[in-house]
């Protein structure tokens, strides 16, 4: 009980470091006193005077933790102008992370900043001596993320550019779907309809396969109703948001989003 | 053998425990879950307002040591979504409770005439809302208008009408206004108006600034409350606020309470909770010696 309400606490992180890290997207190191999340779970995020938001962690080393934001709208464009010595405040970790547990080998799939969780389960995959390719995909190689760290981890790494200036000349999915056979699981973040296909695959070729899934998060406690799937009724803030392919086949992921207060978007 | 069942007015639960409204009541799917994963007694949906909203941006929900100050806003889709909602529920014998937060006494009625039509087994009004301007509290704590809203619901209505009630100094007035009114049973508390500040960001959290406080810290004022009303109603009344488990449950019904509700905990503990707190009053009453909830309610109040 005391350890639950503990996690509601929000946390003051000061930023140590910034670093660019693509075109549009950030890396802040903070110092924050949170416990060490698992890779694929989530914190919020807020800026006072902005919103509260989640962000997946793409590291944590002793008392340091790394966000690795997009910009997309005001808060995050906010906390793009944010320099060291300021603060930033969180609470969390929340959320099903991966399981990184399973047997095996992995496959790591990531577009765009989905790359986030993605890079900090393969440091952690690497740490237990997995087995681990990485493939990255973006726009144009200027967006690509984390391709020198995920060497450095020793991880296969493959890379696909829509424009063809560097790697693949095309999607991740389709460098992925010539992969997943050789491998007993894959995680994957980014793009939802990306995503869905990564799963359909997985799911062919019965492949074990995590992926982390996003909706809308407002409390990131499981009670406020606003990221729910339909119509399993699966709250992504606190069942996922990791879920395994199995869990998210006939649900509304990769068919709609429901934005609160219950507004169907399609995915595009 | 103990026996769980209890009846609000013309509701019969299978347990004791309800949802609350606002924690897993706004989407078919998670009631539909509840009622799946859990032996539930009734549900009682999110409150439902007259056109849709969308809510208080985040910050929604902050940090106290004994529990949780939110300020979701009411988010709910309208109240015409009701009938898709009501109509894809498998109630599999689980009475669905429709909340409602309205704005007049007209809108209250016509709400809950098209709840009933879609299918809900009661209403809940909700005149207790911490948080939302012209939708709770106000209300709630002018005893004549509560009448009114009572009267007015009650007169088109066939499904028991319940009314939620919040910490205010008339409550008890408020409540005997309402059963005189012809109110079937009496829903209390509702969270508390606070205010949560971070000393280092030297602001408050809540983008609504206030919040309403659930959770354990508010548990024995709802046992106050609960406890006046009984000394002065007869109609049933359904104990809210701050219940983590049968322990607290129980105490409910020695103060008076038919049933009782629960939310925060589902946040704090999970849905696996809620079998939990049953099977922990089912223990207590074998072991105590009680067959049924009825022979607990108000036992408090002896001499
Ligand atoms: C579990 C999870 C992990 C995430 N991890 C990362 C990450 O590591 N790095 C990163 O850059 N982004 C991440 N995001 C996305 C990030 O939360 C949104 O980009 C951010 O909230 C946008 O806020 P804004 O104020 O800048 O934009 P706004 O202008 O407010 O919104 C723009 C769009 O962002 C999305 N969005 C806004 N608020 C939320 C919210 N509360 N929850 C979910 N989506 C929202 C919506 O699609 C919205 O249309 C994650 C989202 C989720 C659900
Ligand atoms: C996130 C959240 C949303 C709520 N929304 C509503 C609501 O829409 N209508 C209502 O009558 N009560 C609402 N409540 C109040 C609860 O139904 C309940 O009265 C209060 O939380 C006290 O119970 P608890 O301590 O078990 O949480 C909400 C509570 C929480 C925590
Ligand atoms: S964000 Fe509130 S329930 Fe998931």
């Amino acid at each position: 009980m005391k350890m639950f309400l503990e996690t509601l606490k929000m946390c003051k992180a000061e930023i140590v470091k910034v670093v660019k890290e693509a075109e549009g997207i950030k890396s802040l190191l903070l110092e924050t006193s949170i416990e060490k999340p698992i890779p694929g779970q989530f914190v919020m995020v807020w800026v006072p005077g902005f919103e509260e938001i989640p962000i997946s962690p793409s590291m944590y080393e002793r008392n340091v933790l790394r966000l690795t934001v997009a910009t997309v709208g005001e808060t995050t464009r906010k906390i793009h102008s944010l320099k060291p010595g300021e603060r930033l405040f969180i609470r969390g970790p929340y959320g099903r992370g991966f399981n990184l547990d399973e047997k095996g080998n992995f496959l790591l799939i990531a577009g765009g900043y989905g790359a986030a969780p993605i890079i900090y389960a393969l440091h952690e995959l690497r740490k237990k001596g997995k087995n681990v390719a990485y493939i990255i995909g973006a726009r144009s190689k200027d967006k690509l993320l984390f391709v020198s760290e995920a060497r450095k981890f020793n991880a296969e790494v493959y890379i696909a550019t829509d424009d063809g200036s560097l790697g693949f000349k095309g999607s991740a999915v389709e460098v992925a779907e010539k992969l997943i056979a050789k491998y007993d699981n894959v995680l994957a973040c980014g793009p939802e309809r990306m995503l869905y296909k990564i799963m359909l695959k997985c799911l062919e070729l019965g492949v074990k396969c995590q992926i982390s899934i996003e909706r809308y998060i407002k409390c990131g406690i499981g009670i406020c109703g606003s990221c729910v799937l339909d119509p399993k009724g699966l709250r992504v803030c606190s069942d996922g948001p990791v879920f395994y392919a199995e869990e998210l086949a006939n649900t509304e992921f990769g068919k709609y989003y429901t934005y609160p207060p219950g507004i169907k978007k399609p995915i595009e | 053998m103990v026996n769980l069942k209890v009846s609000i007015s013309k509701l019969k639960l299978k347990t004791p425990i309800l949802l609350a409204s606002g924690v897993l009541g706004s989407s078919y799917s998670t009631i539909n879950r509840v009622i799946r994963e859990t032996r539930i007694g009734a549900i009682v949906t999110k409150s439902f307002t007259w056109e849709p909203r969308v809510g208080y941006n985040t910050p929604i929900v902050a940090y106290t040591k004994a529990g949780i100050v939110n300020a979701v806003g009411l988010t709910n889709p309208g109240y015409r979504a009701l009938k898709e909602i009501l109509g894809n529920i498998v109630k599999n014998d689980v009475p669905i409770v429709v909340s409602i937060a309205a704005s007049t006494s007209k809108e209250y009625a016509e709400i809950a005439s098209f709840a009933e039509e879609n299918g809900a087994d009661a209403v809940e009004l909700n005149l207790s809302c911490p948080h939302v301007k012209g939708h709770g509290l106000e209300i709630g704590q002018d005893p004549e208008y509560v009448g009114k809203i009572v009267h007015e619901v009650r007169s088109v209505l066939k499904i028991p009408v319940i009314v939620k009630l919040g910490l205010t100094d008339r409550i008890v007035d408020s409540a005997l206004k309402a059963e005189k009114a012809g109110a079937d049973a009496v829903s209390a508390i509702n969270s508390i108006r606070s205010v949560v500040i971070d000393v280092y960001a030297r602001k408050p959290i809540l983008s609504n600034i206030y919040g309403g406080l659930s959770g354990p810290a508010i548990h024995p004022i709802a046992v106050r409350v609960v406890f006046d009303l009984y000394k002065n109603i007869e109609i049933p009344i359904i104990g809210i606020g701050g219940v983590t488990d049968w322990v607290d449950a129980v105490e409910f019904f020695l103060a008076g309470a038919s049933a009782v509700a629960i939310a925060s905990v589902i946040a704090i503990k999970g849905l696996k909770v809620i079998d939990e707190i049953i099977k922990g009053i089912e223990e207590y009453m074998d072991k105590e010696g009680f067959q049924k909830i009825s022979e607990l309610v108000g036992l408090a109040h002896g001499n």
